[in-house]
């Protein structure tokens, strides 16, 4: 065999397999977004500080203050969050206080936090993020388990980087 | 064609093979798990029909 047909066989190869892994890992990224994220695996993937998420919190930011008595504290997001998480109310630019803005990068591993993991707001939110997954259950549930929550304004990291951290 | 160029080309097959193999499972994994949720929603959705 000539070596320049040998060669050509193994970039053949190369290229064939290269192809398999792209279209592979695509499925793999449409695959999660149809499997919700339990409190559980996040609260252990925030846990290991190799692990970098983004957390993205869909909630209204802040309730009027006429709707204050009747609300919950898990109703908005300065009434009770996961520690990290970044408003983006409703998914909306609008909406969405402007450090908070910011942080998001639509490029980080995300998980969307609603206040019941709505999988309708998580499909209008998940097309603005690359790879991203709805957390099971939302706010409640992660409320339900117990797990640690922040309350008050959004205060942007100091050392950049826009993840969740417990 | 060298012996190391021939090398080279084999460890490169050998590594994406491999790499193609464990997203294969991964993804056969995946599948699965999206199986069992979508049939979990249809079931429950058929149970709220119902109640209606």
């Amino acid at each position: 065999m000539s070596p320049k047909l040998e060669r050509i066989i193994y970039i053949t190869i190369i290229t064939v397999l290269s192809l398999m892994l792209i279209s592979y890992g695509k499925k793999e990224i449409e695959l999660q977004k149809q499997i919700p994220l339990t409190v559980d695996q996040l609260y252990k993937k925030l846990s290991n500080p190799k692990v970098s998420i983004q957390i993205i919190d869909v909630r209204p930011y802040e309730i009027p203050e006429e709707e204050e008595d009747e609300a919950e504290e898990i109703d908005y997001y300065t009434g009770a969050h996961i520690p990290g998480a970044i408003p983006f109310p409703d998914c909306d630019e609008s909406k969405t206080p402007e450090e908070a803005l910011e942080q998001i990068n639509p490029y980080l591993p995300t998980v969307i936090v609603s206040k019941d993991g709505n999988p309708e707001i998580f499909k209008k939110c998940a097309e603005k993020f690359s790879v991203v997954q709805n957390l099971a259950g939302g706010i409640t549930a992660w409320d339900e388990e117990g797990y640690p929550e922040d309350e008050g304004e959004y205060e942007p990291p100091r050392a950049g980087g826009g993840g969740g951290c417990l | 064609m060298s012996i190391i160029e021939r090398v080279l080309f084999w460890i490169a097959i050998l590594i994406l093979s491999v790499a193609v193999v464990g997203l294969k499972t991964d993804l056969s994994e995946l599948e699965q798990k999206a199986k069992e949720i979508s049939s979990y929603t249809v079931s429950s959705d058929d149970e709220g029909g119902e109640e209606e």
